[in-house]
């Protein structure tokens, strides 16, 4: 019986040790940039969910990109309340920006007009007149 | 990670120790007591006394270096304790002293700053010199404060208090003190060694005047291994210099040079030391002479094999037929006792200090704290190379100790130093 215990002890004393070697390689991931390096190369998802024309359609953001009705928008959305170019989604170190670029009828951020540039974060949904975006 | 998670992960390594000792103790068939209580006891004031001093003297500094320091020195405690319980009292009592020269070092510097080490960068390279030269004080005497040889190595001095007598071994602590002189050295020449170059192909050579001090670095490593006998602290000492010159100027000619004088000197003192030669022979083949000189590298080896995946559970393997297992070969009784699991997990706090290190030193913009930094973590990973190299075989055995881990209190002092230079040169770094 003893055995058992010390087997099973010593068994928790190295998960221990490896749960905290964990933590401290967490930090030093952040701590180096290298999550935020990863993301930025690799960019943030969006997909447009609802839309008359294009629901299911998906871009990637690496840098500043403009969203708009106008031809000359990087990514062109076929809305008619969209404002020629509506907004901007910039990625930075934490994810994406979203800067409304004056446009006519608004932009929503879950529900809510933005007013000011907001950080978005994952699963938030974006709406430009009837066609919603969300962020994976 | 923020400062208050340090403070969490420095408690849970107390913990880790103290329940290490408890496996011990539990293994041994002993009462569980006064060890586990006391071990919590020393760990909390000697990592918690760090972690409140960052708090109050350096509270930008990252707090990513000080939970592996714990972690290692858990464990290492951990073995040393299975060892000798006689020489974990002891190592208590240094760890409290150490973690007290972090603390002074962070108050001292956090009104002066670090750029007084770069002012008084001709007084440190004396002082190093000097504690490198006081192991060669006769070994009889009227004085107070004699030299020592063990173990074939003249590292040691010996303090006469009257009472009783203390071991110290100075080359530990002139270590961070010459990478400090260098660092501000080369911090001051910068432009003097960037400038001239000669091409060779695709590498750079350095001029060879520029050589002069590298050979002269050379010269007086050299001199440490005739004269002290110490392989490990000659490597240390010019392969640290042929780094830093490395990473303050960039030239690749530096590190080609360095390695090409390093392998001509250690030719020439295996073709002229009998002791060097004893060395490279126990590690090519320990089994030759399995009974005498191989029998350290051998035992190392055997109890890397017992350990198996998950070890044997501490105390419950026999480390202690390693001849020097709670110093030297520290390793090979964590791999022994904690398996390839806990030798790997040695392995990872190892490489999470390292990298902590070299981002402080990548993300310095001052040339003096960039070489600083870099210089310090180099000289942790390179001790961390060469002995656990030598313990599995992968080099000869250079006798150094396992840095935060092993038994002995010159050791733990200058590299608690160190590790509070770090500190500061992280918090002068992000303020």
């Amino acid at each position: 019986m003893p055995d058992i215990i010390l087997a099973l002890l010593r068994l928790i004393f190295l998960g221990l040790i490896y749960l905290f070697v964990w933590q401290v390689a967490r930090g030093i991931a952040t701590h180096l940039g290298i999550h935020a390096e990863r993301r930025r190369r690799r960019g943030t998802k969006v997909v447009i969910v609802r839309s008359d024309t294009q629901a299911g359609l998906d871009f990637t953001v690496t840098d500043a990109t403009v969203i708009g009705r106008s031809p000359e928008a990087d990514i062109v959305i076929d809305d008619p309340y969209a404002s020629e170019f509506h907004l901007r989604l910039v990625a930075t170190e934490n994810g994406l920006t979203l800067h409304d670029l004056g446009s006519t009828n608004g932009t929503y951020l879950n529900g809510r007009r933005v007013t000011a540039p907001a950080e978005l974060r994952r699963g938030d949904a974006v709406q430009v007149g009837k066609t919603v975006m969300e962020i994976r | 990670m923020t400062r208050n998670t340090e403070g969490v992960l420095v408690a849970v390594a107390s913990a880790l120790a103290a329940f290490g000792v408890a496996l011990v103790e539990f293994a041994g068939g002993e009462s569980i007591g006064a060890q586990v209580g006391l071990t919590f006891l020393v760990f909390v004031i000697a990592f918690g006394g760090i972690h409140v001093s960052l708090r109050a003297w350096a509270p930008d500094a990252t707090p990513l270096l000080l939970p592996p320091v714990a972690l290692l020195a858990a464990i290492g405690f951990l073995e040393v304790y299975r060892l000798s319980p006689y020489r974990a009292g002891l190592q208590r009592w240094w760890l409290l002293l150490a973690a007290a020269v972090t603390c002074a070092v962070l108050a001292f510097l956090s009104r002066a700053g670090l750029s007084l080490l770069r002012r008084y960068r001709n007084t440190m390279l004396l002082v190093a010199v000097g504690l490198l030269l006081l192991p060669n004080l006769p070994s009889s005497g009227p004085l107070p404060i004699r030299g020592l040889t063990q173990g074939g190595s003249r590292l040691w001095v010996v303090f006469d208090l009257g009472f009783t007598e203390l071991h110290f071994q100075p080359a530990e602590i002139a270590k961070v003190l010459f990478v400090a002189f260098l660092a501000a050295y080369l911090a001051d020449r910068q432009a003097a060694l960037t400038g001239a170059h000669r091409k060779l192909g695709p590498i750079r050579i350095p001029e060879p005047r520029q050589l002069v001090p590298l050979i002269a670095v050379w010269a007086g490593s050299l001199l440490i291994l005739v004269y002290q006998r110490d392989l490990g602290a000659s490597l240390l000492l010019f392969l640290t210099f042929a780094a830093l010159l490395y990473a303050a100027t960039g030239a690749a000619g530096y590190l080609v040079a360095g390695g090409l004088l390093a392998a001509g000197g250690g030719l020439a003192a295996w073709r002229l030391f009998d002791h060097v030669q004893r060395r490279v022979q126990a590690w090519l083949d320990p089994f030759a002479d399995y009974a005498d000189t191989g029998y350290q590298v051998a035992q190392g080896l055997f109890a890397l094999g017992t350990g198996s995946l998950s070890g044997s559970g501490p105390g419950l393997g026999r480390p202690d037929l390693i001849p020097n297992a709670e110093t030297d070969f520290i390793f090979a009784a964590v791999g022994e006792e904690l398996g390839l699991a806990g030798s790997i997990a040695v392995l990872c706090c190892f490489a999470l200090f390292l990298a902590a290190g070299f981002g402080i030193a990548l993300r310095s913009r001052d040339r003096f704290r960039t070489l600083l930094a870099a210089g310090l973590t180099f000289v942790i990973g390179l001790q961390t190379f060469l002995i656990i190299g030598g313990v599995l075989r992968v080099l000869p055995l250079t006798g150094i100790t396992l840095p935060f881990m092993s038994y002995g209190g010159s050791a733990l002092i200058g590299n608690f130093l160190l590790l509070g230079l770090l500190a500061r040169a992280s918090q002068e770094e992000r303020s």
